[in-house]
């Protein structure tokens, strides 16, 4: 494994008697795009702000390029970093603000010059060398934000919720947009946010947070499919969760209760007979189909209810059953070829593999 | 097509909204026009006049001027104040940055009790502040006979000197430049200097290249409010600043006095208010707004 560009070890700091970041040890290697994800005061930002230097960690070591920065000032550490808010400097125009980080380290003109060409042909944002931020669009000042985190071509580049305050066409534009500037640019990007479509679409690798710590560290394919814990499960993707009882144990699987209902399910990683447990199971993994017989119940588990209503969401469709005991579940599909209407009477159906079982 | 748009504009005073907006801008207007536009004109007036006696006479000449230009007393009294006024405002300048700062960035809860006591000192009026300098900086006064009982010379340069008078006058006016770079601190975003550190700026650096042009504005105002009240000053230098420190406005303020010389000091207060007006626009034309960060809709 090469040298990580970024590593945390056993970062702690606390306000007062909160602890925003309690023992966080991390590595993010060359090229990757890290996601943090979590929940609005999960600790991801002061995270990110003791990578940059902006917080000194209480404990801890933070080292960027393999040499020790815990103590020194952001001005040393020779990184990039983007803004949920822009903070273009109002009085600079676009070139002089994108500029700014080769002027401080004192690059000649002529080589400023040539760097600002790269970075507004790869911003896409020829033309606008001129313009004074606020004659400049909430894309474009994103774009001269980002064209300034990166022109010097820095170790690290850390945006904080960096498209939070654009409006949802633009922000899945963005997404694609900085996912390619990484891909092409190779520098790490560590990426904070709690919209998990966003972490989804763009990183190679999440860290879910919460209360300070990472609930789970992983392939963004893994966050989604295996979470760890019950948080992740709720918390990454759409699913519906039932609490239930452990009944047995039966090799991979085990056999729960919920609500008199008993369904297969994945085995949870500790959990003895008879405790409650959490069962999550995302809408996607659901079929819901017209009443049919013939399931094996060792092979797929069913309930059967009453559709209530179809959300059309263009590319899907969730379907939203009321069981018999009046509980609805969700179920997300082709939003046509199932000719159902509402008080149609289903069976929702899933395969016994599917879902994930926590001890809560 | 300008004319036709004026002839317009002028119509639209007629204008019911604008009725309303006269009646409630008029008072103020009249006021002023009253207040400052007559006594000013008047001034203007009597420049050209002549004196005699204690009288004023309406025959129309430049004599005063004249005098004003070509006499070196009236020259030296100038530059004098004009010196004193520059380096009064540097002096405050340099003192108000760093206690604006203080207070905006780390005043807390306290920020806006810090800045109202700023007007501590006009709790009292002028005359007494200054004849409280005056009971410091004496030969008798605090600092003085201090250094006295511990056996030392006494400082004479705080004695009814022109130094004295100029740290008088900064006494006096640093209030006013802190109030406005204060105001103009507390809106300006200090997050820009995170984002100035992580671009590789030293604290130095980000100061330079981000406080300072940000709070030009705020800066420029503080500056203005102690140079213009300060090239005219006359009591300070008068109580604290001995016979070496004789300012313009203290020789004005002896034209409507002791000597009479009304037309004289006339010429001398519309001299003032020109130099004033000039020190105005050379500030204002320090000021280019987008670069001091303006962000409002600019007219074309």
């Amino acid at each position: 494994m090469p040298d990580p560009v970024l590593k945390l070890q056993a970062i702690v700091k606390r306000f007062g008697n909160v602890t925003a970041v309690d023992r966080v040890d991390l590595a993010i290697e060359r090229g990757e795009f890290f996601a943090l994800l979590g929940p609005s005061g999960s600790g991801k930002t002061t995270l990110l702000r003791i990578i940059a230097g902006l917080e000194r960690p209480d404990e801890g070591r933070v080292e960027i390029g393999g040499r020790e920065v815990t103590r020194l000032p952001p001005y040393a550490r020779h990184i990039g970093m983007v803004f949920q808010n822009f903070l273009l400097f109002p009085h600079k125009t676009a070139a002089e603000n994108i500029v700014f980080p080769l002027r401080m380290q004192r690059l000649s003109r002529a080589d400023r010059d040539q760097r600002l060409a790269w970075a507004m042909r790869l911003m896409r944002l020829e033309g606008l060398e001129g313009r004074y931020p606020n004659e400049l669009s909430g894309g474009q000042q994103q774009r001269v934000a980002l064209a300034r985190g990166l022109i010097s071509r820095p170790a690290l580049l850390l945006l904080d919720e960096p498209l939070a305050n654009l409006d949802r066409e633009l922000r899945s534009e963005m997404e694609v947009e900085i996912r390619r500037y990484q891909k092409e640019l190779e520098i790490p990007f560590v990426y904070v946010t709690h919209n998990q479509e966003e972490a989804l679409t763009m990183s190679d690798r999440i860290a879910v947070m919460r209360n300070g710590q990472f609930e789970q560290v992983g392939a963004k394919t893994e966050i989604y499919t295996s979470p760890a814990t019950a948080f992740v499960a709720g918390f990454v993707g759409h699913a519906n969760r039932f609490e239930a009882r452990l009944v047995e144990l039966a090799g991979d699987c085990a056999r729960i209760e919920w609500k008199g209902n008993s369904m297969l399910v994945p085995r949870p990683r500790d959990a003895d007979p008879g405790a409650p447990i959490q069962f999550s199971i995302k809408y996607e993994d659901l079929e819901v189909a017209r009443a049919v017989n013939g399931f094996d119940p060792a092979r797929r588990n069913w309930l059967s209810g009453r559709l209530r209503d179809v959300i059309f969401k263009g590319q899907t469709a969730n379907y939203i059953v009321v069981l018999e005991d009046g509980s609805d579940i969700v179920v997300s599909g082709a939003p046509h070829g199932l000719d159902l209407r509402p008080s149609d009477a289903v069976v929702v159906h899933w395969p016994v593999t599917r879902g994930a079982c926590f001890r809560i | 097509m300008s004319g036709l748009k004026q002839r317009r504009r002028w119509l639209d005073l007629t204008h019911r909204g604008n009725v309303r907006f006269a009646l409630l801008a008029g008072p103020g207007a009249v006021f002023i026009l009253i207040a400052l536009l007559f006594p000013l004109l008047s001034i203007v007036v009597f420049s050209f006049w002549r004196t005699e006696s204690y009288e004023l006479y309406a025959d129309w000449n430049l004599n005063n001027y004249r005098l004003l230009l070509g006499e070196p007393a009236y020259r030296i009294f100038f530059s004098r104040s004009l010196i004193t006024a520059a380096l009064v405002s540097v002096g405050c300048l340099l003192l108000a940055w760093p206690a604006a700062y203080f207070i905006a960035k780390h005043g807390g809860r306290y920020r806006l009790l810090l800045v109202l006591l700023l007007a501590a000192p006009f709790f009292t009026g002028v005359i007494l502040r200054i004849t409280g300098l005056q009971g410091l900086f004496g030969p008798i006064g605090v600092i003085n006979m201090g250094l006295g009982i511990l056996g030392m010379n006494p400082v004479e340069a705080l004695m009814y000197t022109p130094f004295a008078a100029g740290i008088g006058l900064v006494y006096l006016y640093v209030p006013f430049i802190v109030t406005a770079i204060y105001l103009s601190l507390v809106n300006f975003n200090f997050e820009l200097l995170e984002v100035a550190k992580i671009n590789g700026a030293r604290p130095w650096r980000a100061f330079i290249e981000i406080t300072w042009p940000l709070n030009w504005i705020g800066t420029v105002i503080g500056l203005v409010l102690v140079f213009i009240p300060c090239l005219a000053s006359a009591v300070t230098q008068r109580f604290l600043g001995g016979t070496q420190a004789t300012s313009f406005g203290m020789s004005l303020s002896l034209q409507f006095g002791e000597t009479g010389t009304w037309a004289l000091g006339s010429a001398m207060g519309v001299f003032l208010f020109v130099s004033s007006l000039l020190a105005i626009l050379a500030a204002g034309r320090s000021i280019d707004l987008k670069r001091g960060g303006f962000t409002g809709r600019l007219q074309e």
